[in-house]
């Protein structure tokens, strides 16, 4: 497990290009961070500086090597490397006038979706004709602010989640740039828009969704704690697990039968499905130290009851992420078989998780041994 | 100027409130569950089953009900039920609830705290510390997402 | 008394730790604004269900979270006249300069005596369990400092008495 710091600011999104050598961050204002690895850990080449508000959401296309970022100036620009490696925006017509919170590339790339504050999702493609990249709308039945987006695989259906407590399966078929697809386990009418599903209503705001690797289970997290999954090839069999921690805010598939989540509890939650679509919480990863039980010398006491007015210094929580995790990637693998998890949280830490950090949250006695395991570099910081 | 111009209150209006696509609240069908009987209660706080008597009344709670005197009786009995217990007999009745009824009870105990009578607001304090310890914050959590009301 | 008063102190830490769960949230509202939902009310799908916590029928906190900021509002105790007179002053003069101590509320909510408003901007600064440690040690001392204060006011004026009596 890698650990690196981006300054003390929130950090609101991250992207992989890739390779994984560089990063795009974008750290709660309007700028976008572009980073490349290097020996020491991670060097700024470029800002990507557009957007007048801050900045919601970073995508960066593996294959075909666009960035899309949009912000809640109501705007989303894609970004294209020109001859001499440096990136150029073209502004997309998103047609909202809200904040775009959201923004995810289709599996082909050749399209992405935006969540925006209007209530409704812009599915975005390149018009060749006019050189542009246009948006068509998906509008009912959503009642208030997307937060999340997940294409499925099939690069056609989308499912989003939304604070109207729902979760929502949509088909986003665009017929000026794909062949017409054919039906699925989520439903066979496939026009652009059509509310193929809608689950939830909880209570709770939903703030992550996912799909898994062959794109027949969908699950997500919602803001009454609960994690819940849906089954298609199983009749759509529901199921929910009900947590005693704080909400999760952000959910991945990593391996066939297991997820990983984080959120407001800062650490990472790792759960399992059995064949009969149950949902088991098995752990959590992501212990940084015990407390250090350090010698309290009678001047370290003086000086921490001067600084902070009292004698223990219980600042630190005992998680790696000092603050909500907020975004988590795949860093390698797909969503068969994850081995690296990147994980970027509002104490402008990034985090990447290997296989075995992860798994080793199943036993209790591994923790130590993963705090080991930090490897932490700090980077140049902002100035 | 004329007192007609001068007075604001048609400004009170919120017109954003008719704005169609606005988020509406879910009308949810009333599952038809009915609140244990006083007596049934009564009978089992006689005979020294308080576990039992709370147990029946958090598994038949009118979540759903629309009915405002259902809720308000059924309030009352668990807040009832709730006094009868010993304070060291509290952690145990607690740890024999399942996970729904911890929700349920939780919500129950809130709602109480926010008109609390005399000696209610201390026993429900014993309370919350006990359901916190075995529901954690997500029971919290719940009480507050929660739309329905007990 | 004094028993309930951690508990309740445990209640209100516990309410107030799942309550301040905030993100960045811009208003869906008006345009290309942000603003705390709890204090706009403008959808009512991002509000929670407020809750309170009460120690008896006078001391208790209201807690109305939301998705973006959350409310905590305190009524202290009261026993007689000259606390009240005391929480009065005392809570004026914070609120009078309300700007330095970031969280802290200009106004009251109707039927409390003290308002706090954390945002997710604060939160993004701030620890989050040290707000919550915060708001819990106000709660803890500002019983204690009104009354210290009653006791001086008590015994400045049987001074200011005595030296009035003298005279006669």
């Amino acid at each position: 497990m890698e650990k690196f710091s981006f300054g003390v600011d929130p950090i609101t999104s991250h992207a992989w290009n890739r390779d994984r050598t560089q990063i795009a961050i974008s750290a709660n204002n309007s700028l976008v961070d572009i980073y490349q690895k290097s020996e020491e850990g991670w060097e700024k080449t470029q800002t990507l500086n557009e957007h007048t508000q801050r900045v919601t959401s970073v995508d960066w296309a593996p294959e075909s090597n666009m960035i899309v970022t949009c912000g809640s100036d109501r705007n989303a620009y894609v970004w294209i490397q020109n001859g001499n490696d440096e990136w150029k925006p073209s502004l997309v017509i998103l047609r909202i006038n809200r904040a775009a919170t959201c923004v995810r590339w289709s599996p082909l790339e050749n399209k992405f979706a935006v969540g925006s504050g209007s209530r409704l999702i812009s599915i975005c493609y390149f018009d060749k004709d006019h050189d542009w990249w246009v948006s068509k709308h998906i509008k009912k039945p959503i009642r208030s602010t997307i937060t999340t987006v997940d294409w499925h695989p099939n690069n056609i259906l989308l499912a989003c989640g939304s604070t109207d407590f729902k979760v929502r399966v949509f088909s986003a078929y665009v017929k000026d740039v794909e062949a017409k697809p054919s039906g699925n386990v989520w439903g066979s009418k496939l026009p652009l828009g059509a509310c193929l599903m809608e689950f939830g209503g909880s209570g709770g705001w939903v703030h992550g969704v996912s799909f898994d690797a062959t794109g027949n289970r969908l699950a997500w997290v919602s803001h009454d704690s609960t994690i819940n999954m849906v089954n298609a090839s199983a009749n759509f069999a529901e199921s929910q697990t009900k947590l005693k921690n704080l909400p999760c805010h952000s959910l991945q598939w990593v391996g066939p039968d297991s997820i990983v989540a984080g959120g407001h509890d800062c650490w990472l939650l790792r759960f399992s499905v059995d064949d009969s679509n149950n949902l088991t919480f098995e752990g959590r990863v992501g212990f940084s130290r015990k407390r250090t039980e350090e010698k309290v010398t009678a001047m370290s006491m003086f000086q921490s009851l001067d600084k902070r007015a009292t004698v223990e210094d219980d600042s630190k929580k005992t998680s790696i992420h000092q603050n909500s995790i907020v975004q988590l990637l795949i860093h390698t693998g797909g969503r068969e078989a994850v081995t690296k998890l990147s994980s970027v949280g509002a104490d402008g830490l990034l985090v990447v998780w290997n296989q075995h950090s992860l798994q080793a949250s199943i036993g209790g006695s591994t923790f130590d041994m993963l705090a080991e395991t930090i490897n932490q570099v700090n980077i140049a910081s902002q100035e | 100027m004329s007192k007609s111009t001068s007075t604001t209150i048609f400004r009170k209006v919120n017109i954003d409130e008719f704005d169609e696509n606005n988020y509406q609240d879910e009308v949810v069908e009333a599952d038809q569950v009915a609140v244990p009987a006083e007596e049934e209660i009564e009978r089992l706080l006689n005979s020294k089953k308080n576990v039992d008597a709370l147990q029946l009344l958090l598994r038949n709670a009118p979540i759903t009900s629309k009915n405002q005197v259902d809720k308000d009786k059924a309030h009352q009995l668990v807040i009832r039920v709730l006094t009868m217990f010993k304070a060291s007999e509290v952690g145990d009745a607690v740890n024999s609830l399942d996970s729904n009824s911890i929700d349920i009870l939780m919500k129950y105990i809130y709602r109480e705290f926010a008109a609390p009578s005399e000696k209610s607001a201390s026993v429900c304090l014993t309370w919350h510390e006990k359901v916190y310890a075995v529901g954690g914050v997500g029971s919290i959590i719940r009480v507050l997402t929660d739309r329905k009301g007990v | 008394m004094a028993a309930t008063l951690r508990p309740y102190l445990n209640a209100v830490r516990s309410t107030l730790t799942a309550a301040m769960c905030l993100e960045n949230f811009s208003s869906q509202v008006v345009e290309r604004h942000n603003k705390p939902e709890v204090e706009v009310r403008s959808s009512k799908e991002l509000l929670l269900t407020p809750v309170s916590v009460s120690r008896n029928e006078r001391e208790k906190v209201l807690i109305e979270g939301s998705i973006n900021s959350l409310r905590i509002s305190i009524a202290i105790k009261q026993a007689d006249e000259i606390e009240k007179i005391l929480c009065h002053k005392f809570t004026r003069f914070m609120m009078l300069r309300a700007d330095n101590f970031f969280i802290l509320r200009r106004k009251p909510v109707e039927g409390y005596d003290i308002s706090f408003l954390i945002t997710n901007f604060h939160t993004e600064q701030m620890l989050k369990h040290k707000l919550v440690d915060f708001i819990i040690q106000f709660m803890e001392e500002i019983d204690k400092e009104i009354s210290e204060m009653k006791l001086s006011v008590n015994a400045r004026a049987r001074i200011v008495a005595e030296e009035f009596l003298k005279r006669f």
